[in-house]
């Protein structure tokens, strides 16, 4: 890596607009496209302070900061367009979360990186709305968040109650939510309103590791730890008013529940196992990267196809267990308010995924050409009348679900044609953290975080209350804040917010 | 009304004023008279008079009416249509006086399997070849049909069959009488998040009328796909649960 004073760091960079700026060539060696970051002012303060902290001497250790890291990716071979980061940017391993690049399908030099997907694959949110409002749900909650938490076990190394043997996780591997639908543990609508209908069709157990299926066998239908959890919700700001009928969502006070999991220990194990065959390929064609985590291997290859195919099937395996989790949460509503899942008009809204890659179409310079989209802590945001969108939001663009942190307000936003032009229709997925998990460790005690939560109204289940503070909102970017910078920039629109009057988490 | 206004222009009358031709009698008049005198050309200068008095409207318009029928204009109901018809005609005249001027037009733009031969191939299919769909019984028939269900003219017979074969299939079917009326709140369709052309009004409405078909035809192709995942679900469902094999994390 380059080691240059701030000063000097600073002349690659250059603010274009209000809410965008762009990363020169040669603010990392070897780019072979421009990088481009979104943010607002107090964004930016955390971006640039970021990068500051890194130039300081003697500073060693850790992630890179997030602008250096899109500018390493802008490196990678066969990457079109700009390396682009979303304002919920923050350092990962290797792409930045939050960080999204297209790379030529047609290029036979262009590379597919696990980095670049993350190694929750398939990570994503699901929202349910229901026909319930405040009223009706504020004098239960408790128990509600205790059903919910009985149903849906969460936290490291919990086990799932779907009962599955090792040929039911090898179809639901292949066949994604058609498993889920076949054993009638989802509904038809539910399919429809699912990015990818729930299903990549290129999935292939066979390359996936027996380590892997091992790992996630017990894992299906759990929430997992870390940053997941499942929140009922109430509709607190509608700002789009004829989208969110189109969602289902009519008034304030509206309840939800948004559903925020992945691919558990499976996606970890896929990924660790990609990275370790794609060093040995990087060798062999002698891919150079300006960093080692950027561990990444010919589309083309045979270590690229394997892992796209395995990748495919950690995406599915996290739809699948996304759909137990809907199951699970139906039940549980249905149960405490004596009723059916139907007669609560439980239906799902929408899924997204925001770890993934995908082969999509887009218009590049004129013409339209096929890539291969890492989209790593970055939501997909279709406009309207995007063919891969359902027909019911045809008019109104993609929704885009973004989770807000734990007892903040989460956000339903909509794709726009801007988005599509400027940034491959990608837009936020989240917070974004702004201090690491040891950092937030060291800083709050688990004991003020739940005591806060509890001044708020907000019913919590947690597995394991020590690491709350990992999670607390002060570790996080403001959500607002980043929802607020795509609305302005134009690449995504505000349809919805939300605030959680209950949460469960591991 | 702005098709017809381009149309006009073409045929080198600009500068009209569409919605004064509709209400004006006298310039609905002057526009036919017009039309006649530089374009279509139907009667010798002499037989034109009565189409000329346009300050009498009784015998104006009984020489309007002989002018339709002669032209062979289909029973059209209002001024607009039939003069939509009108212009239509002159345009078509107009373009036969000399193909050639337009060859590199056509080969470039209409598709080599027109409209018109895909619904007439369509059409065919249906009928078996048992009916000749050219037969001026079949033709008259279509017309006949089509002013019933107030169905709008078009040239190519066969295309208007479609239109009227989508009409009964929505409005007059058992299904379609049997559907539940459409609830929830209306919503004008030119305002949503979708950006189509906004500073051409003429490219715009038919664009969004296009587009809200094409969804109303997704819409019911997913509905079916739905119901037949249904279908299946009722022999393969069996979900289970068994909650002794939960265990939560730490």
């Amino acid at each position: 890596m380059v080691v240059r004073p701030y000063n000097d760091e600073l002349r690659y960079l250059e603010k274009v607009s209000d809410h965008c700026w762009r990363i020169k060539k040669g603010f990392q060696p070897n780019m072979n496209v421009e990088g481009c970051f979104y943010v607002n002012s107090r964004l930016e303060r955390l971006m640039l302070e970021e990068l500051k902290n890194s130039c300081r001497p003697g500073a060693v250790g850790g992630f890179l900061p997030g602008v250096k890291q899109i500018a390493n990716v802008a490196a990678l071979p066969g990457i079109v367009g700009r390396s682009i980061g979303l304002p919920d940017i923050h350092s990962g391993y290797g792409f930045a979360i939050g960080n999204m690049a297209a790379f030529d399908m047609n290029d036979p030099l262009s590379v597919v990186s696990p980095g670049g997907v993350g190694f929750d694959i398939n990570c994503g949110v699901r929202l349910l709305r229901t026909n319930l409002y405040e009223k009706d749900v504020q004098p239960v909650k408790e128990q509600l968040a205790q059903s919910l938490f009985d149903h849906i076990p969460v936290g490291v190394g919990s086990k799932g109650i779907i009962p599955m043997n090792a040929r039911d996780l090898e179809e639901a591997l292949e066949m994604g939510m058609d498993w889920s639908l076949r054993e009638g543990y989802v509904w038809a609508e539910d399919k429809e309103h699912c990015e990818e209908y729930g299903r990549m069709l290129n999935a292939d157990p066979a390359k996936v590791s027996m380590r892997a299926k091992k790992r996630g066998l017990p894992q299906l239908g759990t929430l997992g730890a870390g940053n997941h959890y499942a929140e009922i919700q109430v509709v607190d700001e509608i700002y789009d008013k004829w989208s969110a009928s189109k969602m289902g969502i009519e008034e304030k006070g509206q309840v939800v529940v948004m559903i925020h999991s992945g691919s558990r220990g499976f996606g970890h194990q896929v990924a660790t196992d990609a990275l370790v065959q794609m060093e040995k390929a990087m060798k062999r064609d002698k891919i150079e990267t300006n960093d080692r985590q950027l561990a990444c291997a010919r589309i083309n290859s045979v270590e690229g196809q394997d892992y796209l195919k395995a990748m495919a099937a950690a995406a599915n395996f996290a739809w699948v267990n996304r759909s137990s989790m809907t199951f699970l949460t139906r039940q549980a509503f249905a149960k405490m308010f004596n009723t059916t899942p139907d007669d609560l008009d439980m239906h799902v809204i929408y899924d997204v995924s925001h770890n993934i890659a995908k082969v999509e179409n887009h218009m590049v310079d004129g013409k339209e050409r096929k890539l291969l989209v890492h989209r790593k802590g970055s939501t997909r945001a279709f406009p309207p009348h995007h063919p891969l969108i359902p027909v019911d939001y045809q008019l109104t663009g993609q929704p885009v679900l973004v989770g807000g942190t734990m007892g903040t307000c989460s956000y339903v936003l909509t794709g726009t044609e801007q988005g599509m032009q400027e940034t491959f229709g990608s837009t936020c997925h989240g917070a974004g953290r702004a201090l690491s998990r040891a950092k937030s460790r060291r800083n709050l005690d688990y004991k003020d975080v739940l005591d806060k939560l509890d001044q708020l109204g907000i019913a919590i289940r947690v597995a394991s209350p020590k690491l709350v503070m990992e999670e607390a909102p002060e570790s996080y970017k403001d959500v607002t804040d980043v929802v607020d910078t795509c609305h302005a920039a134009g690449i995504s629109k505000k349809c919805i917010k939300m605030r959680p009057i209950a949460v469960i988490k591991g | 009304m702005l098709s017809l206004k381009m149309k006009l222009e073409v045929l080198g009358r600009p500068d009209v004023d569409i919605p004064v031709v509709m209400s004006d009698r006298k310039e609905f008049a002057n526009t036919v008279l017009w039309l006649e005198d530089q374009k279509i050309r139907l009667y010798s200068i002499e037989d034109r008079c009565k189409l000329r008095t346009v300050d009498n409207p009784e015998i104006w318009k009984e020489g309007y009416l002989k002018y339709c029928a002669d032209l062979s204009m289909p029973p059209l109901e209002t001024r607009q249509e039939q003069l939509a018809w009108i212009v239509s005609y002159a345009v078509r005249l107009d373009f036969l006086d000399d193909p050639d001027q337009f060859a590199s037009i056509n080969t470039k733009q209409v598709p080599p399997q027109s409209n018109g031969k895909q619904s007439q191939q369509r059409v065919q299919a249906i009928f078996d070849g048992n009916i000749n769909t050219q037969e001026k019984a079949f033709v008259d028939g279509v017309r006949l049909l089509a002013s019933k269900l107030n169905v709008p003219h078009h040239p190519n017979h066969l295309l208007q069959l479609e239109a009227i074969a989508r009409v009964v299939h929505e409005r007059l079917s058992p299904a379609a009488k049997d559907r539940k009326p459409v609830v929830g709140k209306p919503f004008p369709f030119d305002k949503g998040n979708d950006v189509v052309s906004s500073n051409d009004s003429a490219l715009d409405l038919p664009m969004r009328i296009l587009r809200l078909l094409q969804i109303q035809s997704l819409r019911e192709l997913q509905t079916h796909i739905n119901e037949t995942i249904v279908a299946v679900q009722n022999i393969t469902a069996n979900p289970k649960t068994d909650t002794k094999l939960g265990k939560v994390g730490f």
